[in-house]
């Protein structure tokens, strides 16, 4: 039987390759462990694994250039950020990537403090 | 003499009733086929509206997933998007039965995918182990048969098999083609069970809607037609070494294709402008880990063959095409952050246009009419 009078799908199917699949059905992680702003790096001395996934190679490809965020990576892979979040979480533990949390933004310094050095400076010099 | 009349009187009438009782059984055939065509009709009007359905809440709950990425909802989102994606093999399954369609994807895909995709259609497919990645890929009109069919051997594997047992898929290359080999270790099935099988498998077998039995049972029915339509056979009568069936799949050459690298297009080799960022050694380490494709730190390296510039960027309904994107960092690596502390000013003007085509093509990629023409 021919089967060139197929019709094609109307509109574009979505991924062939569903999310839930690619994270084998695990549980979204604890926000505590990575934030949208985490940088994350290819390994220097990446360990010897079993093949890994193409979703895994492409992050690890993505990351091969410097640091990168978890936000960016979603971005690049269009795939959710908390399936993101598992992904790296695993090639971290397997030692393919490295993260690192991101740089503190400046804490603010106490009003009364800086009151009080201003005090102590005029006092001395004013 | 009257004897012989009436003898022959008997034969005559003997003629007679056969004749009609002929009659009768043609009639009643000739009923059977025109209520199974008449069923067929209208169940595969039916599932065409609900596959239509299904793939409009997939697209859907994807948007969603990508919106609520960072959101607790995500979780919800992926269970729902499993339901529907075995809704959608059950409404394909009928159709196939109904002689109706599958829908074509436009584009090859790599027999790993398409094993995955497989996986997610069945309820327990966390119990599904993929042991072999191969470098083979599935023509176009192939890829949702070969999915279902092979959803329908795993939802059987996971059906006859106790819950904490795994379903093993492998993919061997033979001279004829592609196996696929999935084990299960469950109860196996008896002489008689397998003759069943073998029968429904077989192409010469025709698909009855009236006749899959209470409760109904469609999995190798529906195999059976699928393979017999696109050349493909698929056999159950051998036993798992864990004691269970083992079904292969045998996918003849013509269903195959050799994979291509993903496309790389312009606008990947324009968007990762800085090469000497990429200390050596790393793109060695992401080249040692089975990836095969040029770095993005290599933007003159020979352009894929693949790349098919004629291929539209957007889709139909309107959706920018996935593509891979090479990475944008304007973070440099630890390793190079020491050896140069302080950037020279071309540097810095070097990473600020990177960060700023970045940026833009970001902003590009929301605006589907104009994705991958950049020329730079």
């Amino acid at each position: 039987m021919t089967t060139d009078d197929e019709p094609e799908l109307e509109q574009e199917a979505a991924e062939l390759v569903r999310p839930y699949v690619i994270t084998n059905g695990r549980d979204l992680l604890d926000d505590q462990q990575f934030s949208l702003i985490t940088l994350v790096t290819v390994h220097p001395e990446p360990p010897r694994t079993k093949p890994l996934d193409p979703e895994r190679l492409g992050v690890l490809d993505l990351c091969s250039g410097g640091f990168l965020s978890i936000a960016e990576i979603a971005g690049h892979t269009r795939l959710p950020v908390g399936v993101v979040k598992i992904l790296v979480s695993d090639l971290v533990h397997e030692g393919h990537l490295c993260s690192r949390a991101p740089v503190p933004s400046a804490q603010l310094v106490d009003r009364q403090i800086l009151e009080e050095v201003l005090n102590g400076l005029q006092a001395r010099f004013g | 003499m009257k004897i012989a009349e009436l003898r022959k009187e008997k034969v005559e009438l003997k003629q007679h009733y056969a004749n009609l009782e002929d009659h009768y059984a043609e009639a009643v055939e000739e009923a059977k086929d025109r209520a199974e065509e008449a069923t067929k009709t209208t169940l595969k009007a039916a599932m065409r509206t609900l596959q239509g359905l299904a793939s409009e809440q997939q697209l859907a709950i994807s948007k969603l997933q990508e919106t609520y990425g960072e959101h607790k909802i995500l979780q919800d989102l992926l269970d729902i998007d499993h339901m529907n994606s075995q809704f959608a093999r059950r409404a394909q399954s009928i159709a196939v039965l109904c002689d109706g369609w599958l829908g074509r994807r436009r584009q090859d895909a790599s027999l790993y995918d398409v094993v995955r995709s497989a996986k997610g259609r069945i309820r327990h497919f966390t119990r599904v182990e993929i042991r072999s990645q191969s470098h083979f890929g599935i023509v176009s009109r192939a890829v949702e048969p070969v999915a279902l069919v092979l959803a329908e051997l795993l939802d059987n594997a996971t059906s006859y098999s106790a819950p904490e047992t795994v379903i093993e898929i492998n993919i061997r290359p033979v001279p004829k083609g592609v196996c696929i080999v999935v084990d299960d270790a469950g109860v196996g099935m008896n002489e008689e069970e397998k003759a069943r099988a073998a029968r429904l498998l077989s192409s010469e077998n025709s698909a009855s809607v009236s006749s899959l039995g209470n409760p109904p049972q469609f999995g190798f029915t529906v195999i059976g037609v699928l393979a017999a339509r696109y050349g493909f056979s698929v056999s159950v009568d051998s036993t798992s070494p864990y004691g269970g069936v083992r079904a292969v799949v045998l996918l003849p050459d013509d269903l195959l294709t050799s994979l291509h690298e993903p496309e790389e297009s312009p606008a990947v080799a324009a968007s990762t402008p800085l090469p000497p960022e990429n200390p050596p050694g790393q793109t060695a380490d992401v080249a040692s880990r089975g990836y095969r494709g040029p770095v993005p730190s290599a933007p003159a390296a020979p352009p894929a063959p693949a790349a098919a510039p004629a291929e539209p960027e957007t889709t139909a309904g309107g959706l920018p095409k996935r593509r891979r994107r090479g990475a944008i960092s304007i973070v440099p690596a630890e390793a190079e952050n020491d050896r140069t502390p302080a950037r020279d000013s071309a540097k810095a003007a070097s990473v600020m246009g990177a960060f700023q085509r970045g940026t833009q093509s970001g902003r590009r990629s929301t605006n589907a009419s104009s994705e991958g023409h950049e020329v730079q």
